[in-house]
């Protein structure tokens, strides 16, 4: 990690409703230009914690400094430098895409000749332009994103925070958000800090990734880092017609099996070379009397390293776990 | 059969998720029980409740022994059925600009030679200055002194010599404004309250609402900026919808319009006012309400306590006391006397400036209240 200034400086940060910490004694540091993720399932404090950074909700505990402003002393001075897009849309619907841009521009005191041309300038980036007089309320949830994308890069913002800003869009949508941002970053020097239960939106995008779960942060360091926390490289995952104990000991026995998760009735393995152990585990698998539905092999992505950590998918959103078939502590083996 | 049952579970479950969402909003169970008793109470005591304390001038010039008969009997009902209270005044003239400047509602005048006329029986004759543009105030007040006047004639008169009776002579001071005409300055508070209702606040509460307050939130617009900045875009729109009530209040009964532009620009400053002061009220209470509805359920728990006992439709001196205190803090009956002031009697800045001052003050207080309550965070 490259020593910057910092943009974005969290210690100790904690938000309780009751006796409940949503965001628990969280602590980190963002350099400026950097890309931050925060990745982590619905409800594990994302959107609280960005609240807090950007002045929203006033912390129980602990502080924030965003470009070397208090969040709470110095709130004012903290929304001049940054933007955000929450994760809900803001966006007016009675209002057309270019008067929505307007009228937010003037909040910041940006004067009449600037703001037509960089509107002018926004709304093509964002492939808008010939929409800009239509009523937002015409706009699909794409267009609007887009538009608030827009919106938001008015005031040129020091640093960006993004909550969740594909969630609800198809995957088209999504990959033009993502373009969107990349083109974005080069052309302006600009932290991001955006949070997403997507992992290939935190792979694709961040050069830093915290995952965050339950109001902690479970683990932070580049996608790279954190996959090599993994033993094995790649990931062989097959979908059963009936996942029994012994089908899962006869797999965890094997010896190029560093590690194996279960749930419902699939099952995931930690391997160095999975197209070659791919064969092996079919095998075993057949002679303990299980029925391989379909099996796909991968190299390890940033949702193996939360379910690595986190010891549950990312897709749950209850307490459900699943089981670690491999017990004791993970090992790590090279190569 | 299989039928029936399903309708009757799809509208149980209608019914189900109404009743979930209102058992969900306290203000709105409160109010909805609060709201009958409030109406009876106010609704009640605006308009059935017998007058009371009506300001009466005296001016007694004579100092024979009928006209202090008069007065006894005029302190009889002061005391009796209190429908006036006696005001002792020096001279006619003080007494009638004390009727113009709003301080009584009609002055009685006994001629020096009241006395003297009724034992000569040479046509007695007492005169009553009224402020006829409170129709309801000024029909009591005549019935009153004319019974305190007739009484004095049965009494010193035997009944077969019905050879004189004392006059009254009315001199109503205005030109007369019938019922319709005097509804009017309420029309238009009844406007400036609507228009205060449907801007201002509850813009704030719909884009909270919608979830795009969230937006504004997180630019560096200050308190002050959200919420002076929705109650101006709230007057400049109920000024003008009010405007143009009163513009068509006045052509559809037939008000002769007034002849100076201090008037015209004392109605313009009144309706101003009222309209601030009601927007900042609004602000004030409703600020931080996250549901539309609880604004609508506000609103019209605020239109009966403010319009009704206003003075709009019946003279806030026949409300019970504790409605008249309210009537003294309440911005709708200061701005509806000083229109009718206005727009009946053309009274000047020097008549009304006790109820601009009123106004101007609650619209600073209300507004500075609205600003310290209204919450920027989450």
């Amino acid at each position: 990690m490259t020593e910057g200034r910092k943009a974005v400086q969290v210690s100790g940060i904690t938000k309780k409703y009751g006796e409940a910490a949503v965001v628990d004694n969280v602590a980190f540091e963002v350099c400026e230009g950097e890309i931050f993720g925060f990745l982590g399932p619905n409800g594990a404090g994302k959107t609280t914690l960005v609240r807090m950074l950007t002045t929203l909700i006033v912390p129980t505990r602990g502080s924030a400094k965003i470009a070397g402003f208090d969040v709470v002393r110095e709130a004012g001075a903290v929304r001049r430098q940054i933007g955000v897009i929450p994760q809900a849309m803001t966006s007016d619907t009675d209002l057309t895409g270019y008067e929505n841009i307007d009228i937010y521009a003037r909040f910041y005191g940006i004067p009449a000749r600037e703001r037509k041309e960089r509107i002018q300038y926004l709304l093509e980036t964002v492939g808008l332009a010939a929409r800009a007089n239509d009523l937002v309320a015409a706009y699909s949830g794409g267009m609007r994103r887009r538009l608030e994308i827009a919106r938001v890069l008015m005031h040129r913002p020091k640093i960006l925070f993004l909550d969740e800003p594909t969630s609800g869009l198809d995957p088209q949508s999504r990959r033009a958000v993502w373009e969107l941002l990349d083109k974005i970053r080069q052309e302006d020097t600009m932290t991001l800090f955006l949070t997403t239960h997507y992992m290939e939106e935190a792979e694709a995008l961040c050069t830093r990734v915290a995952i965050i779960d339950a109001g902690k942060i479970v683990i932070l360091g580049s996608p790279q880092e954190l996959k090599q926390h993994l033993p094995g490289k790649d990931v062989i995952s097959l979908t059963l017609e009936k996942l029994s104990d012994a089908i899962g000991d006869s797999v965890k026995n094997l010896p190029f099996a560093h590690q194996v998760f279960a749930e419902d009735n699939s099952i995931r393995v930690a391997v160095d070379m999975g197209a070659r152990d791919l064969p092996a585990i079919m095998e075993v698998i057949r002679s303990a009397g299980g029925k391989v539905l379909s099996a796909t092999v991968h190299e390890q992505s940033l949702e193996d390293v939360f379910i690595y950590f986190t010891g549950r998918s990312i897709r749950d959103e209850g307490p459900k776990k699943v089981s670690l078939l491999s017990a004791g502590m993970p090992r790590r083996t090279g190569g | 059969m299989n039928g029936l049952r399903e309708t009757a579970l799809r509208l149980s479950a209608v019914v189900d998720r109404d009743w979930k969402k209102f058992r969900r909003n306290p203000v709105v169970i409160a109010m909805s029980v609060l709201m009958p008793i409030i109406y009876l109470m106010i609704l009640g005591n605006s308009f059935q409740g017998k007058l009371r304390g009506l300001p009466l001038a005296v001016v007694n010039q004579d100092s024979g022994p009928y006209s202090r008969s008069v007065l006894d009997n005029l302190r009889a009902i002061a005391a009796g059925p209190r429908t006036l209270v006696i005001r002792a005044a020096t001279d006619e003239a003080a007494a009638v600009a004390g009727v113009r400047n709003g301080i009584y509602k009609a002055a009685l005048v006994i001629p020096p030679d009241f006395s003297k006329k009724v034992v000569l029986k040479a046509g007695p004759e007492v005169g009553l200055f009224l402020d006829n543009t409170d129709g309801i105030s000024a029909q009591a007040l005549r019935g009153a002194v004319n019974g305190a006047v007739g009484a004095i004639a049965s009494d010193y008169v035997p009944i077969r010599e019905r050879a004189y009776e004392i006059h009254l002579r009315d001199n109503n001071l205005y030109r007369q404004v019938d019922y319709f005409q005097s509804l009017v300055p309420g029309v238009v508070i009844m406007s400036i309250f609507l228009g205060a209702m449907t801007t201002g606040v509850f813009n704030i509460v719909m884009d909270r609402f919608v979830g795009v307050e969230e937006a504004y939130l997180l630019t560096p617009l200050t308190k002050t900026d959200i919420v002076a900045g929705l109650i101006i875009s709230g007057l400049s729109i109920t000024t003008a919808v009010a405007v143009l009530v009163l513009a068509a209040g006045v052509a559809i009964t037939g008000i002769p319009l007034p002849g100076s532009v201090e008037q015209y620009a004392l109605m313009l400053l009144l309706i101003v006012l009222a309209t601030l002061s009601l927007l900042s009220l609004m602000f004030a209470i409703l600020g931080r309400a996250r549901h539309p509805r609880i604004v609508g359920v506000m609103s019209g728990f605020l239109n009966v306590i403010l319009f009704f006992p206003s003075g709009a439709m019946y003279p806030v001196a026949s409300l019970p006391g504790w409605l008249r205190g309210l009537a003294r803090i309440n911005p709708e009956a200061y701005a509806v006397s000083a229109l009718k002031a206005v727009l009946f009697k053309g009274a000047h800045l020097a008549t009304v400036w006790g109820d601009i001052a009123f106004l101007a003050a609650f619209t600073a207080v209300m507004m500075t209240a609205a600003i310290v309550l209204f919450k920027r965070t989450l």
